[in-house]
């Protein structure tokens, strides 16, 4: 199948500052693809270039097979009716109802206004919003907002949903709502969802790709798990996963010592698991082959998109501890000793 | 107070009224495109044109420039080739006008320069053509703000058709001059003051009641 979206070698500058360097990738059709970079990266930039409201100096980007950087004005304006994006600050018209907003994009693609009735409806029966046709947007809450502009985006039926840091102007708890109903919509309509944003956490819940931009470039595209497998030495993901990672805990950061001390130890671990790995009874696997005394002391097991994953730190004690180490190094995705600590602390 | 006083000032009242209301509503008519032409040909408008932008600017100014009782001397021939007379109410409606419409194009781009920019590139992003955003993005969210113009836009025009009378206008401005300054009649200005308090108050009221309704 061909890919709803082809980013071909794209690059943008502003003077001498160049924002984008060859990016090259494509999202297949129904993908939820996460975009995530510190500011700075070139996010803003690239969002702009996939709505098509900046033309990149070179390189191609192609929505459903059309080239947008060799189509004129005139057409890029009918291509943007179909990419529906959504705000960080929601964007939303002030001087119209709820009902009037996502309207809007009915009303530009020239839907005739018996339809719009049925589609507002529709539509904010889809968003949880249900009755809210009459308020004004000062009456809403930030979640009930992004839930109008989410509506207001999907109206005219796009065949591309861009977030822009959608979540960030929100508390956690409409966060998580509006994550909720993103992947709903992806699952119920099959909406190709594209996710930019600077916070890992929010690509972990349900982008089943990510991509990482750093410095203008696209430095990483694989899932979390790659990312938590093989990320050890890549500073940029390190600095990026480290929000949603569990760390040391600091009663033992002093004690840490790289080579075992001379007496009982424990032995500090990092563990990442995925899959039939995640869900296998590990501690008494341990304790039963090995006479290993297995404590959990930081992180645990979540659902990744559809899968289990477990990222965790563990405490391990006992004679036979080399060869329960190197167990687990073949049955966990990664296996990375941080350090040793004397057996009382 | 006479009954014959009384007419003279219900009558001034009307003329006032008639220049107030007509050339405000022309400054309005003429200035909000006006506004949305320097809005839109500025440097982040959606005609970038930087150098009529900056020209509009000037004449703008030039005609803000010239204080309102030697523009409506200046004005003569030009109020005499679109009025056909140089004297009467009707004809002080051109001067007004011409010195309204540069006034509320400053505050309607004021007003326009407000509206959040983010809400240009959301319309943008949906595939909105430029007419689409003017209307219903720049106007429609600048409209509290362009409502509250036309108000101070009105206020101003009743302090400038007072010096109308020096054309024969008539007015109210007319009537306390003319009465009350070069007669001594103290009635008349009391009435003149009393009935402009009143008139300037209410369209305050009104304009900012307005405005609120439409603040959502």
């Amino acid at each position: 199948m061909n890919p709803i979206l082809d980013i071909q070698h794209v690059t943008h500058s502003f003077g001498q500052h160049t924002a984008l360097q060859d990016i090259s990738f494509s999202v297949k059709q129904g993908e939820v693809v996460g975009l995530i970079g510190r500011s700075g990266a070139g996010k803003s930039t690239l969002l702009r270039c996939l709505c098509a409201l900046e033309r990149p100096q070179q390189g191609h980007i192609l929505l459903d097979g059309v080239d947008l950087t060799t189509q004129p004005e005139r057409q890029l304006v009918r291509i943007r009716r179909r990419i529906g994006l959504v705000f960080q600050h929601f964007n939303l018209l002030t001087s119209r109802t709820v009902a009037g907003n996502i309207a809007l994009p009915l009303q530009i693609a020239g839907c005739p206004r018996k339809e719009q009735a049925a589609r507002i409806a529709e539509l904010l029966d889809l968003v949880g919003l249900k009755g809210f046709e009459k308020k004004y947007p000062s009456q809403l809450s930030g979640g009930q907002k992004q839930r109008v502009g989410i509506a207001r985006a999907l109206a005219a039926n796009p065949t591309l949903l861009l977030c822009d840091e959608a979540t960030s102007a929100l508390d956690p708890e409409s966060t998580n709502s509006i994550l909720n109903l993103l992947a709903d919509i992806n699952r119920k309509l099959g909406l190709t969802i594209v996710l930019i944003t600077h916070e890992m956490d929010v690509v972990r819940r349900f982008a089943q790709r990510i991509l990482v931009l750093d410095h203008g470039r696209l430095v990483e595209d694989g899932t979390l798990l790659d990312f938590l497998r093989d990320g050890q030495n890549n500073r940029t993901l390190q600095t990026l996963l480290a929000d949603i990672r569990p760390s040391l805990p600091t009663f033992l950061t002093g004690t840490l010592a790289d080579t075992p001390q001379q007496g009982p130890h424990k032995t500090i671990i990092r563990l990442v698991l995925s899959g039939d790995s995640a869900s296998a009874p590990l501690f008494s696997e341990l304790s039963a082959q090995f006479g290993v005394q297995a404590a959990l002391l930081q992180g645990g097991v979540t659902t990744v998109g559809e899968h289990l994953s477990g990222d965790m730190i563990l405490s391990l004690k006992g004679d036979r501890t080399e060869q329960a180490l190197s167990h687990l190094k073949m049955a966990a995705q990664n296996m990375e000793i941080l350090g040793y600590v004397p057996s009382h602390s | 107070m006479s009954p014959l006083i009384l007419k003279l000032i219900l009558h001034s009242t009307w003329q006032t009224l008639e220049m107030v209301v007509a050339s405000t509503a022309l400054s309005v008519i003429l200035g909000l495109p006006l506004a949305l032409f320097m809005i839109a040909t500025g440097p982040q408008g959606l005609y970038r044109l930087p150098f009529a932008a900056r020209l509009m600017g000037m004449v703008v100014d030039a005609v803000r420039a010239v204080p309102f009782i030697i523009l409506l001397v200046l004005l003569i021939p030009v109020t005499r080739f679109i009025a056909g007379t140089s004297l009467g109410t009707e004809a002080a409606i051109v001067p007004l006008s011409i010195a309204g419409i540069p006034y509320f194009a400053r505050i309607a781009e004021m007003a326009l320069r407000e509206v959040d920019s983010g809400l240009v590139d959301a319309v943008r992003a949906m595939g909105g053509t430029r007419m689409t955003i003017i209307r219903s993005v720049l106007i429609a969210e600048a409209l509290p703000g362009l409502v509250t113009g036309v108000t101070v836009t009105l206020i101003t025009m009743v302090g400038a058709s007072a010096m109308a009378g020096v054309i024969g206008a008539g007015g109210l401005g007319d009537l306390a001059i003319r009465y009350g300054y070069q007669r001594f009649n103290t009635t008349v200005m009391f009435g003149v003051v009393v009935v402009l308090i009143i008139m300037v108050s209410l369209m305050q009221v009104l304009g900012n009641s307005l405005a609120r309704w439409l603040k959502h």
